[in-house]
């Protein structure tokens, strides 16, 4: 593929990314501290070893999912030495497709349906499909599972975010919070993203791969940029 | 006589395709009294809406050219300009803002944001644009504004705020709640002349009271006055929200949303209302002129028709009587027999007939003011230029114009269309500035380019109507560049030295690849290798010779070229051997700098029933396209894909067979990448051909 090296300097490589197999992973926050930058950068490292992405955006547009992608791709190119940047550029948007539901249109079954209609008209073969913005807090639990059977069904690698709130104190003995606290055991790798006094956003991560953390795993979200930094 | 500029709206009508704009136009000039009977836009009746003065415009249904009106209403004077709502007519469109001070931006209340929206949106806000939203063909099933004002939000990233509701939607609806002075509005009479105000109906009285809440809310930042009285729970004045709103709007932080149908004459009393209480008069738009006796420096226009005369010239019309040039004044007063100077050419021109325009008739008037939209007669110019009394020396800034992408090679079926073909030619050309005419001198074909099949489709049909040139017409072409995408080294002799004077100049340097821009050249030269009078030879010849390059003949971009090395002959130098010097290095460099073939791409926007989706999704990956994304709301999908421009050809017949005519698409030029090597194996092919042929 040849982005080897960029993958290998990627902070995110604890995660293990590129092991086989499917897994389910979730990365909560409160409003506003990351979310989607942290699920924008899993896509891309996923993207430059090879995979391809399909982005669902629930309640946003296109253009905005876009620009994520293409500031952070920016980042990428100012802190790393690409030889072609265009070249990358252009892989990326290749391997990648976004695909965005208003709040009341998406459902596993409408989901399903778009993959297919791409699968079988051999337009788009995901590996890997990032989810942002799915409603948990009216979501029951049988739904949730329904999900997870469906990216498995897919042979997918799948990446939700959830959005905690300050006055929901509500939390699973494994230390994730509402509205997940219920069914955090469906998912193979948790993140919590938690801001430090010195503005810096800390990877919290609880989970990883179905194995509990040690608490000195530490990644950070740099708030100037958004990505993910070491220490 | 001194109009009061206050009282002045110089407002645009935009909006997608098929969203009641000229019946809106029509409903606002017979409300205001400019014309005395309301004809229907697709001709039931035989006459065709007013606004619409071109044969071809009234039978398509669709408003091709921009046409300017003036009417008043309650002591307001509003110069109205309709303008088409195709992605093909954009330079019409960005034509219109340039000058206008605000705009009605129209949307169906079933449809909602559609992509043609998004555009005009787009143009709107790179011009400053205040906004109104009116949300027209309530009165249709599955009519609903709350959500198209949420697809404002969402979609056009406005703040948009619902200032009325409506009183029953699709065949109930009956009038709309205004929530300022919280009255419910209803229109009598049969053509909704009568305009009467009622106490809202207990049924909306809960909704309405919410809805207000939500406008207070979102408006009181504009007004301290206002934002106080709410906190203090003191009494808020219509007056007092009018201003917010008004403030709000001006700021371009807030789109005020209006509710109606034109067709069934219900909410056009208002939004004219709203126009004058919203939109800005002149004096309220800082507008930048540029002044030429100061490098340039930006001056700022005064609206003081006291001041010299500063006027920018947006449309050009070849009528009957010759050029009508319609005017926009920025600041002083222009008069009949009055001296104007054009400051593109320095051309002095004196002012003959002036008129007022009305779509299709034309009033003669004396002078107009500052802050006014006129039109002269019999003044030569082009669309862009700016005219000032003499002794000032001021260019408004140039409108943007978009570059052609497609062309087609037209031939007349006979010497007579010959003829006429010429004339229509220079007509369309002078009027539009996307529209553009040269024969290749290779083939001595005629070729036409433009912003789109259509654009070029309805120049075709005018040809053959207005000027009886009926032409043939070729395969479309798709304009094409070359670039270069590695350094390459030259080092070219050009020597003619065979007995008496001869030729002799020798170039060396380099090409490479440029980012940003098309062509730059930088000198390096040390030690007068090449003499100085020689280097802008060099420059000359290396430009000439990006006018066409060695792949498919289609002019080169991206290219620096630095030549640091050289030498001369003190006889047989001469200006044009270093320009032919300079043609043969650049060839040489040429070849060895990997030279690639660049094709427009489109970004397309495709959207219909969800239920197509899949084969529109296949159709686009036939087409070489990549899809970037798809945006699902309800039933309807927006699929987004960057398309190659040259199997896009026809693609409008295929999609309407695949999808039963449901769903429709737009098109506008993204950015230029490099074609496959397929294709550009095949299109040098056929350009060694046709080479070859010739």
């Amino acid at each position: 593929m040849g982005y080897e090296s960029l993958v290998n300097q990627n902070p995110l490589r604890v995660l293990n990314l590129g092991r086989a197999g499917t897994q389910l992973g979730l990365v909560m926050a409160r409003a506003g501290l990351g979310k989607t930058a942290l699920l924008v950068q899993i896509a891309l490292d996923s993207i430059l070893r090879g995979n391809r992405v399909i982005h669902v955006s629930i309640g946003e547009s296109i253009d905005k999912t876009k620009v994520w992608y293409d500031d952070i791709m920016q980042f990428i190119l100012h802190d790393y030495t690409v030889s072609k940047p265009h070249e990358l550029i252009d892989m990326v948007a290749r391997h990648r497709m976004i695909m965005t539901f208003k709040e009341d249109a998406f459902s596993r079954p409408r989901l399903e349906e778009r993959l297919n209609d791409l699968i079988l008209q051999d337009i788009f073969r995901p590996n890997c499909l990032v989810v942002d913005g799915f409603d948990f807090e009216n979501a029951d639990r049988a739904t949730i599972e329904d999900l997870k059977d469906f990216v498995e069904s897919m042979s997918l690698q799948a990446w939700f975010s959830a959005t905690s709130h300050r006055n929901d104190d509500r939390i699973s003995p494994a230390g994730v919070p509402f509205p997940c606290h219920e069914v955090d055991d469906l998912f193979d790798t948790v993140i919590l993203l938690k801001p430090e006094k010195d503005a810096t956003i800390q990877l919290d991560i609880i989970r990883n791969n179905g194995v509990e953390v040690a608490a000195d795993t530490s990644l950070k979200l740099d708030p100037s940029t958004m990505m993910v930094k070491e220490g | 006589m001194k109009r009061d500029l206050t009282k002045v709206r110089n407002i645009g009508i935009s909006a997608h395709i098929d969203s009641g704009k000229t019946t809106l136009t029509e409903r606002i000039l017979y409300y205001t009294q400019r014309i005395h009977a309301i004809h229907e836009v697709r001709g039931k009746d035989g006459v065709g809406a007013t606004m619409d003065s071109m044969e071809l415009e009234k039978e398509r249904g669709i408003t091709i050219q921009s046409a300017a009106t003036y009417c008043s209403w309650k002591d307001h004077h509003i110069n109205i300009i309709d303008t088409p709502g195709h992605v093909d007519f954009t330079v019409e469109v960005e034509r219109a803002l340039r000058v206008l001070d605000g705009a009605i931006l129209i949307l169906c209340s079933v449809g909602g944001v559609q992509s043609q929206s998004i555009t005009v949106d787009r143009q709107m806000t790179r011009y400053n644009v205040p906004r109104i939203a009116f949300i027209n063909k309530c009165d249709r099933t599955g009519a609903n504004p709350y959500r198209v004002t949420e697809q404002l939000r969402d979609k056009l990233n406005l703040n948009a705020v619902m200032i009325q509701i409506p009183i029953g939607l699709e065949s109930d609806m009956e009038g709309v709640v205004d929530l300022v002075s919280m009255k419910a509005i209803y229109f009598d009479g049969e053509q909704g002349d009568k305009v009467r105000y009622e106490e809202i109906p207990d049924n909306l009285k809960e909704e309405a009271e919410e809805r207000r809440e939500e406008l207070l809310d979102a408006v009181s930042m504009f007004s301290d006055e206002l934002m106080e009285a709410m906190l203090e729970e003191e009494e808020i004045t219509e007056e007092m929200v009018h201003d917010a709103i008004r403030r709000g709007t001006l700021s371009l932080e807030l789109a005020p949303v209006m509710l109606g149908s034109a067709y069934k004459n219900k909410g056009v009393q208002p939004l004219l209302d709203a126009v004058n209480m919203y939109l800005p008069c002149p004096t309220d738009v800082e507008n930048i002129a540029l002044d030429l006796d100061n490098d340039e420096a930006e001056v700022k226009v005064s609206n003081d028709p006291d001041d010299p005369l500063v006027a920018l010239a947006f449309k050009l019309e070849d009528g009957r009587y010759g050029q009508l040039t319609y005017i926009r004044t920025y600041q002083g007063v222009i008069r009949k027999g009055d001296t104007i100077i054009n400051t593109r050419t320095g051309k002095k021109t004196k002012v003959g007939r002036l008129v007022r325009l009305h779509a299709n008739e034309m009033e003669e008037i004396e002078e107009a003011g500052s802050g006014d939209i006129v039109a002269l007669f019999g003044v030569d110019c082009a669309s862009g230029d700016t005219f000032c009394a003499p002794g000032l020396n001021w260019s408004m800034s140039t409108m943007h114009v978009p570059a052609p992408v497609i062309s087609l090679a037209i031939r007349p079926v006979d010497n007579k269309a010959q003829a006429n073909m010429s004339k229509a030619l220079n007509r369309f050309t002078k009027e539009d500035p996307t529209f553009k005419t040269y024969v290749d001198h290779e083939t001595n074909e005629t070729i036409i380019s433009g912003m789109g099949e259509l654009h070029l489709e309805v120049y075709i049909e005018r040809m053959k109507r207005e000027y009886n040139a009926e032409v043939e017409i070729g395969a479309p072409q798709v304009a094409y560049r070359e670039t270069i995408t590695t350094r390459a080294d030259f080092n070219y002799t050009h020597k003619k030295q065979t007995g008496g004077s001869g030729q002799f100049g020798r170039v060396g340097g380099y090409m490479e690849p440029l980012e940003e821009g098309e062509y730059e050249f930088v000198d390096e030269i040390v030690g007068g290798v090449i003499p100085r009078e020689y280097i802008p030879s060099c420059d000359k010849g290396f430009q000439a010779s990006m006018e066409k390059g060695t792949l498919i003949g289609a002019p080169i971009t991206g290219v620096r070229v630095v030549i640091n090395d050289g030498s001369f002959h003190a006889v047989d130098s001469s200006d044009m051997a270093f320009q032919q010097a300079a043609k043969g290095a650049f060839k040489e460099g040429y070849a060895k700098a990997n030279p690639v073939i660049m094709e427009p791409i489109m970004k397309v926007a495709v959207e219909g029933p969800s239920e197509f989706q899949g084969a529109v999704m296949g159709s686009l990956n036939q087409r070489r396209g990549m899809i970037v994304g798809t945006f699902e709301e309800g039933n309807y999908t927006v699929v987004e894909a960057e398309m190659p421009l040259s199997e896009m050809f026809g693609y409008s017949t295929t999609l309407r067979s695949l999808t039963q005519g449901k769903a429709e698409f737009t098109m506008e030029f993204s950015t230029y990448k490099q074609v496959p090597k397929s294709v550009a194996e095949e299109l040098m092919k056929k350009y060694q051909e046709e080479k070859n042929e010739g």
